[in-house]
């Protein structure tokens, strides 16, 4: 049984595959705001018992084991969160911290009460897909903005941004769920996006176009 | 809740027969307009705690006085930046009896969303239908009489940069005023359930609110507090009714965001936008395009091996431009000067005053004062203004945020703060007031320390005017490049030293433009006006004072406790090293004090510096000039938007800096054996 740091692990590797990015030390360390030493002796540590692979040219990933250990902490943590905004009525910009504290202590069987309760939703309330619990996703053919190449258009799914100030600038500009962007030109380097939404053009940094999920991508 | 409105506008509201504000997206041709419409005498009102300027001035309109306000170009009036707030605050707290909003009609839909707004606020719009050229250009034809029926405002089409329209713009303008135009409360989204709660929300309103809010009518509230709109909803929470009026709007998100399946912000968004959008297909017929002009340069300045090449060439261009152009203005003004206007004056003052102690400092300001200000703000600082406006109005910044994103988050900024960095280079004043665009204040501080320490204008005409003009253009260079390797150094160690990380860059881009002449010019000279305006009393009073220490042989005295760091460490004469300190209050009046002093002692315009120090000295000289602490004009602002104590560590870090770098190539110049 893992403990509740090794799930912190697992849940964030997996959350960062999701983005399809290469998972090093430091970007792990970064996400985890874990100094980079503790993070080396972890991987280290959940690499013997099974759960994490670390390869040269793919850096750290899940093993199967792992990847259906870290879905389940997910799971967990969306349906809470489903919980605290439908049931309790709280904030959802203030779910997520609790549920990060309760998604350690949930049994499967707790768990899958909960979802029975919630009639099984979708979604948590930022958007993301809750897992199954035999660890399936329901399709969710989202990509991040950064995985598009010039042309392609997309409609945009979900913005995985917490301040409500930001999404509320965005959304003026016409950055919303359910729109159609086209990316116009992707600078090189990792370098910021062109992006057209409606009639104007954005360049958008790397780094806020990796928070815009779209599906639909076309040509 | 009483309103408080800035004491700068009330004043001016009440010595006119009526107000407009200025509003609009960015980059639509709002200042523009504004200038047309004012011409001279603008003054400028900021919010207490705020960087955002609301410029404020009257025009006369067939012997009617106007007041007119330009707030700062916003998407929206929600209270995301500092902008947006401001904008909100002068629109509630001092109502405007007409609304001016500026449209681009090349990108209909987005300008749009800005008015659909103002109309749930219920304020009287005027909207000016401008950039019609632009969007013919593009192949779109816009009907304004059929956008006038269906926004129920009237619209007017204008061409900003040539004048048109502003004539019909006052007589319409004139018209709402009067009241011709009563601010509709025509329901917008008719359809689905926003309509029907926004009515239910507005009766609970009238039943429960007490309270005077900015004077809006109970619909309008309705639909800030149905939206969410954190200003009204603490005001609630304030007032009497409030936990009424809340309770209600607790039940009317809810059936809406059940009803939609998303919260109800969104959604009113998306109505909007939506609105937007098909009132701008009714309106706007295409014809097939004609050809994106720009497009591939745009490719090209954003491409990072091309756009570095450009960039370089850019910088070069502006290096050049005024080295020759500069030099050239400097030294013809200075002939005209020495032969025509100081002998003048000189005979003038000797005529009233003689040999006497009075006479002697006049000389020193009158001449040799306005000579230097002649000789180095017009040639180096005009010139620069014009390179300048013609890269804003080209678009060319924009390019530049794409290009240099990856490279700013080296520094802890992202592309956002290219725009005030390349801005700097003409003046770190409006540089360091454009940071209020950026998040987070860790980018605020990093941005501000690369900003104070790029060359501005009136540097980089002390360094054209000393080191480019007597010693030559490699050693000008010189000192630039040093200068670029001081910033990026600082920007590297900042980084590292102050803990967080950067937000990410959001930035509307528009098409690479040839800029129109007239405003670009009109943009120059106000700048210019501006400059002369607060420069020459600084220039003539600081000259004065120093001739009068120097006649009076006190300047000795007030040296000698300096001379050791200015002597000693940077090798320069400790006379010099006082210009330095003098340069507090304007950076080029260094230089225009230095040459005053050498000319009035040696006789024969700017070359006497040749006299009076050596290559290496000028060059220590303006190199420490260069780092060294902004202008206290710099330091006021930064004060402004990083508080005291930071702004105050930042000027004493780049001092620090400056002795240190002047030294080294004090000492260095010397080894090398250079006089």
């Amino acid at each position: 049984m893992p403990t509740e740091r090794e799930e912190e692990y697992l849940e964030t590797i997996c959350k960062l595959q999701q983005l399809k990015e290469t998972i090093g030390t430091t970007r792990l360390s970064e996400a985890l705001k874990i100094s980079p030493a503790s993070v080396t002796e972890m991987v280290k540590k959940l690499g013997e018992s099974g759960m994490v692979v670390r390869t040269e040219n793919e850096g750290i990933g899940l093993t199967p084991q792992g990847n259906k250990k870290a879905l389940n902490i997910i799971r967990k943590h969306r349906l809470c969160e489903r919980f605290f905004t439908d049931v309790l009525k709280l904030p959802w910009d203030e779910v997520h911290e609790e549920a990060c504290r309760f998604e350690h202590v949930l049994s499967d069987r707790v768990a899958d009460a909960l979802e029975a309760f919630l009639s099984h939703p979708e979604t948590c309330p930022h958007g993301h897909p809750i897992p199954s619990k035999r660890g399936k996703t329901k399709k969710d053919d989202a990509v991040p903005l950064t995985s598009l190449h010039a042309s392609q258009r997309g409609v945009v799914s979900r913005i995985s941004e917490e301040s409500h100030e930001f999404l509320g600038y965005l959304a003026a500009l016409g950055l919303m769920p359910q729109v159609e962007v086209r990316v116009e030109q992707v600078a090189p380097f990792k370098g910021p996006l062109l992006v057209k939404i409606g009639g104007a053009s954005y360049a958008l940094g790397r780094d806020v176009a990796g928070k815009i999920f779209v599906r639909g991508v076309k040509g | 809740m009483t309103p408080s409105c800035l004491p700068d506008i009330e004043q001016i509201k009440r010595k006119t027969a009526f107000s407009i504000a200025l509003v609009g997206n960015p980059n639509v041709g709002k200042s523009t307009i504004f200038n047309c419409l004012s011409g001279l005498g603008v003054i400028t009102a900021n919010y207490p705690g705020t960087t955002v300027e609301v410029n404020i001035a009257t025009t006369s309109w067939h012997g009617v006085e106007i007041a007119l306000l330009d707030l700062p170009g916003i998407y929206a009036l929600d209270s995301f930046s500092e902008d947006q707030q401001t904008a909100r605050q002068v629109l509630l707290e001092c109502p405007s009896d007409v609304v001016l909003i500026i449209l681009d009609a090349s990108n209909l839909p987005r300008n749009l969303y800005l008015l659909l707004q103002l109309r749930e606020f219920e304020l009287p719009i005027l909207a000016a239908l401008n950039l019609v050229d632009q969007a013919e250009e593009e192949g779109l034809t816009v009907d304004c009489e059929r956008l006038s029926k269906l926004l129920g405002v009237p619209v007017i089409p204008t061409v900003a940069c040539r004048g048109e329209g502003i004539e019909p713009l006052l007589k319409e303008a004139a018209a709402v005023a009067a009241g011709k135009w009563l601010p509709s409360a025509l329901p917008l989204y008719s359809i689905g359930p926003i309509e029907q709660e926004i009515a239910a929300l507005a009766l609970i309103i009238e039943k429960n609110l007490k309270g005077n809010y900015f004077g809006l009518s109970s619909r309008a509230l309705a639909h800030l507090i149905l939206e969410k709109d954190g200003e009204f909803l603490a005001l609630l929470n304030e007032n009497e009714g409030g936990a009424e009026v809340l309770a209600g709007a607790r039940l009317s998100w809810e059936r809406i965001s059940n009803f939609y399946g998303e919260d109800v912000e969104t959604r009113i968004s998306r109505e909007r936008h939506g609105l937007a959008g098909s009132i701008s297909s009714q309106v706007t017929s295409t014809r097939p395009k004609s050809r994106q002009p720009f497009k591939s340069l745009w490719r090209a300045a954003t491409a990072p091996f091309s756009g570095t090449l450009i960039l370089a060439a850019l910088l070069a261009f502006i290096f050049i431009f005024l080295f020759y152009v500069g030099n050239f203005l400097s030294t013809i003004l200075n002939h005209i000067w020495t032969t025509i206007f100081s002998p003048l004056i000189t005979s003038a003052i000797y005529f009233y005053f003689k040999g006497s102690l009075a006479g002697a400092t006049l000389k020193w300001g009158l001449d040799d004062g306005l000579m230097a200000a002649v000789t180095v703000g017009i040639p180096y600082v005009l010139t620069f203004y014009i390179v300048m406006g013609f890269l804003e109005d080209s678009g060319y910044l924009n390019a530049l945020a794409f290009l240099t994103d990856q490279v700013l988050h080296k520094f802890g900024l992202h592309g956002g703060a290219a725009i005030p960095i390349m801005s700097s280079i003409g003046c770190n004043v409006p540089a360091i007031m454009g940071l209020s665009t950026l998040n987070t204040l860790r980018e605020k501080v990093l941005a501000s320390i690369l900003v104070v320490l790029t060359p501005c204008g009136a540097r980089t005409a002390v360094i054209m005017g000393s080191v480019g003009l007597l010693i030559g253009w490699r050693w000008a260079l010189g000192i630039f490049f040093i200068s670029a390797v001081l910033i990026v150094l600082s920007g590297l160690l900042f980084n590292r030293l102050i803990p967080g990380v950067s937000s990410g860059l959001v930035l509307e881009v528009f098409p690479l433009r040839l800029p129109t002449l007239k405003p670009m010019l009109a943009k120059t000279w106000f700048r210019f006006r501006d400059f002369i305006l607060v420069a020459l009393p600084i220039v003539l009073a600081g000259s004065l004072l120093l001739g009068f220490l120097y006649e009076t042989g006190w300047i000795w005295k007030l040296t000698s406790p300096l001379a050791p760091v200015f002597e000693g460490w940077l090798g320069i004469p400790a006379v010099a090293g006082l210009t330095l300190i003098f340069a507090l209050l304007r950076k080029e009046l260094a230089l225009q004090l230095l040459v005053t002093f050498a000319a009035a002692r040696y006789g024969a315009g700017i070359h006497s510096l040749q006299d009076f120090m050596t290559s290496r000295q000028i060059f220590v000289y303006a190199l420490v000039n260069t780092i060294y602490l902004p202008c206290l004009a710099t330091l006021a602002v930064m004060a402004h938007v990083l508080g005291w104590k930071r702004a105050l560590w930042i000027s004493a870090f780049t001092l620090a800096l400056a002795l240190l770098t002047g030294t080294a190539a004090n000492f260095l110049l010397q080894a090398l054996g250079m006089r």
